[in-house]
């Protein structure tokens, strides 16, 4: 039995260089598309990054931080305040994003470090959400207040990515390195001390794994990501404005990440695709969306509480998440 | 003069505050469970009370009554069908289950009744009194005395009944309630039904002095968990005091510093009285010390 196991598992290492396939056979994708479809596509992907960053924080060190749209809008906005107001091209603005929204991140940990924990930490990222969204409102010659800051059309090393096609290869580069670099991380020392904090964190600490370091780099990490993911939509958008930060994207980020799977990277990949382009068809009926979405998170949290990414992972061992031993 | 009449309105709003504060109380102090959905319960309870009054045109307190009810029932089946199964799970779960409840909620009231907004018309005059150079408006009697006379009914439930015993008990220890034969997940469910019927209360007060859109339940949210968080999670009194306190600075601070305190007062609350002084003012320690 315990053979067959590692015997599967050796298999599914093997067969996962499989798994570049998936992006190589996405490459012609935009031929094959029409504008809007490819618009849709590219939205998927901006939300791979928020959903792997939120799943860092909340699934692998199991921490109810509220503060994703935070990091998201701060993502968003240092990009959109580099171009606009200091005019840099798009490429140079992704890594202050990357940045800020690890500071960000940073910052939404202090809480945890002090022992702020479960619905007080869920009641205070929260609150660190809504204020960010007061600032973008009220900060208006920075960020252009409630009419928002209309973007340049970014570009990379100078090419204009006016096209949503240009914009999907960038995006694609973007999130494998996305996802192979939460992979290392989430199977090296740091993902076994988010494991273990997220089990028992008394007892991780009494053995002497240094918890407050794990936290604030799980959340450093998970703001960066997600920052990233912020100024790709700053990008495909080309427009911010602080209702795309309120507390319906904190729902719709919760229903990917839930949907997908707790604590998973392809659950978090599965998620975004299967979640993000839900409200495109949703655009001309105001309220089912909401509606759809409180039904969907409620019925996986009562009867799939791993979410899709289980059901895959039990179908087939390529699904498993490789630092995932349970 | 000025002092006098911004302190006269801060009590007023703050005691709406305490009471959205003091309904959330009630169903954590018995499920140890935050309800993240509260304020579009709260929001769903106003609209509610819209429809009895206003499109089925019945009498304010017959449409309070059934309003009140229907949101109890509610609550009830929410804990019973929802929060039950998965009580002794993750609280991740908890929260993100009652978050979801409160958005589809909120999908409900935009389907049903769009984006207008609506007013929910007064069943009484609005006369505004005169005490000295000092306006009192009918509004800020009502709701004052409205949630004056449901902490006297609270105060007596809890501490002079058979019932606050039990509420004690359980929040002691389940166990224990359990041994000596209470029904704990029944009084799971009563109680949760108890803090959704209050959060009706406070959302039709909330109807008198706002307009309703389906959206207010995140604004009554943060200020449901200031209130709480001021005063210390689980308190009673902390949570009417905390409320009070918040309505007091919003409209203090509002005034003599700047205008900005009226929107961020709650979120800076609960920001800086989780970061400094965790168990608030009444409350329990909240810390996990590693």
């Amino acid at each position: 039995m315990q053979r067959s196991a590692s015997d599967g598992a050796a298999r599914a290492v093997v067969s996962r260089r499989v798994l570049w396939i998936v992006p190589i056979l996405l490459l012609p994708l935009p031929l094959l598309l029409n504008p809007y479809q490819q618009y849709v596509i590219n939205l998927v992907l901006v939300y791979v990054p928020v959903a792997i960053g939120f799943n860092v924080v909340v699934g692998n060190l199991g921490l109810l931080a509220f503060s994703n749209v935070a990091f998201f809008g701060i993502g968003a906005y240092t990009a959109g305040i580099l171009m606009v107001r200091l005019g840099l091209p798009w490429w140079v603005a992704v890594p202050p994003a990357a940045l800020m929204g690890a500071v960000a991140g940073c910052a939404a940990s202090v809480p945890a470090l002090r022992g702020v924990r479960l619905f007080y930490l869920a009641i205070m990222t929260l609150a660190f959400g809504e204020l960010m969204r007061w600032v973008y409102i009220r900060w208006i010659p920075v960020t252009g207040g409630s009419f928002g800051m209309a973007l340049p059309p970014p570009d990379l090393f100078g090419w204009s990515l006016d096209s949503e096609a240009g914009k999907f290869y960038v995006f694609l580069g973007l999130v494998l390195v996305a996802i192979i670099a939460t992979d290392r991380i989430l199977r090296s020392r740091f993902g076994r001390a988010f494991v273990a904090i997220k089990s028992d964190e008394l007892a991780a600490a009494a053995m002497g794994v240094p918890t407050n370091r794990y936290i604030t780099l799980g959340f450093a990490w998970g703001g960066a990501v997600v920052g990233v993911g912020g100024a790709m939509y700053a990008a495909l958008i080309g427009h911010l404005s602080p209702p795309a930060f309120d507390l319906t994207e904190l729902i719709l980020e919760f229903a990917i990440i839930m949907v997908g799977g707790l604590g998973s990277l392809v659950g978090s990949v599965i998620g975004a695709v299967i979640i993000t382009a839900a409200p495109e068809f949703f655009h001309e009926l105001p309220g089912y969306q909401e509606l759809l979405f409180g039904i969907l998170i409620v019925l996986v949290i009562l009867f799939l509480p791993r979410g899709l990414a289980s059901l895959l992972a039990r179908a087939h061992p390529l699904f498993r998440d490789r630092y995932d031993r349970g | 003069m000025i002092l006098s009449q911004l302190v006269i309105s801060g009590v007023a709003t703050g005691m709406l505050y305490a009471l959205i504060a003091l309904s959330m109380t009630v169903g954590y102090r018995a499920t140890t469970v935050v309800n993240f959905g509260h304020g579009d319960i709260v929001m769903m309870g106003a609209y509610a009370m819209l429809f009895l009054a206003v499109g089925v045109g019945m009498p304010f307190p017959l449409a309070l009554a059934l309003a009140a009810s229907g949101l109890f029932l509610f609550g009830f089946l929410m804990q019973r069908g929802l929060m039950a199964p998965i009580i002794a799970g993750p609280h991740l779960s908890l929260a993100i289950m009652a978050l979801a409840v409160g958005y589809a909620l909120r999908g409900v009231a935009r389907i049903e009744w769009g984006n207008d907004i609506l007013l929910l018309p007064r069943p009484y005059a609005q006369n505004a009194f005169l005490l000295g150079p000092v306006v009192i408006t009918m509004d800020d009697l009502v709701i004052t005395g409205s949630v004056l006379l449901l902490l006297l009914l609270l105060f007596v439930v809890f501490n002079v009944t058979r019932i606050g015993k039990v509420i004690q008990a359980v929040f002691q220890t389940q166990r224990g309630a359990q041994l000596v034969g209470i029904n704990v997940p029944a009084f799971h469910c009563i109680m949760w039904g108890a803090g959704t019927t209050l959060g009706t209360a406070g959302g039709v007060l909330l109807a008198l002095i706002v307009p309703l859109t389906p959206d207010m339940g995140v604004w009554t949210l943060v200020r449901g968990f200031a209130a709480m968080t001021l005063g210390g999670f689980g308190s009673l009194h902390g949570a009417v005091i905390g409320g009070v306190l918040l309505g007091l600075m919003e409209k203090l601070l509002g005034f003599y510093v700047s205008t900005v305190f009226i929107d961020i007062s709650g979120y800076l609350i609960t920001i800086l009285v989780l970061l400094i002084r965790p168990q608030g003012l009444f409350g329990q320690h909240a810390t996990l010390r590693v």
